[in-house]
């Protein structure tokens, strides 16, 4: 399974509001865009375990952050419990703006689930697409089955240094 | 005496302009180099050393990853945490976006550092408007003042050298050129 997105790539639907800077929020972290209001969080090995029965549904997630939007700051990966278990939390392009030094800080995120199928040819153009914008190397043989894209797009979320 | 239409243009001008200087140095500086983003990162310079620390020692990735990093010399208080990326691959996470990254089973991997390109990041924030907020008003009375400034601009000259002269050639040559790239985006 393989997690989506660019950064010209940004969720078709979204209902965040105009962000906000990332303030400092009463648990201690910084609270970007709408924040986070729903109480419970979903696991995210659960929700890659089963993405269509989420599909649509906004829901919490949180976990270590993994990696970020090294252009616009527009993604950030959270971890899952599983290695290599990753799921992408996606803004618009200049909704919120993420760091780059936020990997391995803790994240607490809200958004709707967002699920996409693609046909195996669609799937090795996103692979060559994403190698060529992130500068990584591309084997177009190493796409064999066809690729389903999961990610949150993300209304809002809160980073801190720790769990 | 009343002072024309013209007059109180140029003051404004004049004044408004002195007022703009900073941000539109800022701007322009920001969209240079916002301009080239597939070729560069505009906000944060990377670099990376390549390290060989030897096998990892089998055991709990708990384990594994403080060996990596007491054999590195990393200061566990810089430490976040790791990820297990691959079957064989770790990935540790410290302050300020380092990372070391390696394969378990030879112990080579990098040292990957991150740092903010001083001054671009900055005018970066403000010219994509990052900080939102009260800037977003800022940045909106600049814009409207940048339009009165290239109107008032327009005004500045009479005559053969003003908007009624050779003006309103260099005015129309100056809308061609976008319009010329907005008609090549159509066609």
């Amino acid at each position: 399974m393989l997690l989506l997105a660019a950064c010209d790539k940004g969720p078709t639907k979204s209902s965040a509001p105009a962000a906000t800077v990332a303030a400092k929020a009463s648990t201690g972290g910084d609270t970007f865009g709408a924040g986070v209001t729903l109480p419970d969080t979903v696991a995210i090995d659960k929700l890659l375990a089963d993405p269509n029965a989420f599909k649509g549904q906004t829901v919490r997630v949180e976990g270590m952050i993994t990696d970020v939007c090294p252009k616009r700051g527009c993604w950030f990966e959270l971890a899952g419990a599983q290695p290599g278990q990753k799921l992408k939390f996606k803004v618009t392009d200049g909704e919120m703006v993420f760091p780059m030094d936020a990997k391995g800080k803790w994240a607490v995120a809200q958004g709707q689930v967002s699920v996409r199928e693609l046909s195996l040819e669609q799937s090795r153009e996103y692979a060559e697409y994403q190698a060529k914008e992130y500068h990584m190397p591309y084997d177009p043989a190493s796409i064999t089955q066809p690729t389903l894209l999961v990610q949150l797009d993300g209304t809002g979320a809160q980073i801190r240094d720790r769990k | 005496m009343s002072r024309s239409w013209r007059h109180w243009f140029r003051v404004l001008h004049r004044d408004i302009g002195y007022i703009a200087v900073a941000l539109t140095i800022a701007y322009a500086l920001s969209g240079l180099a916002v301009n080239h983003i597939d070729d560069w990162n505009p906000n944060y310079k990377f670099a990376s050393s390549s390290f060989d620390l030897g096998p990892i020692p089998d055991g709990p990735l708990d384990a594994r990853a403080a060996h990596v990093v007491a054999t590195l010399g990393i200061d566990r208080a810089i430490v976040r945490g790791h990820f297990q990326e691959t079957e064989h691959e770790l990935r540790v996470f410290m302050v300020e976006g380092q990372e070391a990254r390696l394969d378990l089973r030879t112990g080579k991997g990098t040292l990957k550092t991150l740092s903010t390109r001083p001054v671009l990041f900055e005018v970066n924030a403000l010219h994509l408007n990052n900080l939102k907020g009260v800037w977003t008003y800022v940045a909106d009375v600049f814009a409207v003042a940048l339009m009165f400034l290239a109107i008032t601009g327009m005004t500045m000259m009479k005559g053969n050298r003003g908007l009624a002269g050779r003006g309103k050639y260099f005015v129309g040559a100056g809308l061609l050129i976008p319009l010329g790239f907005i008609l090549y985006m159509y066609s």
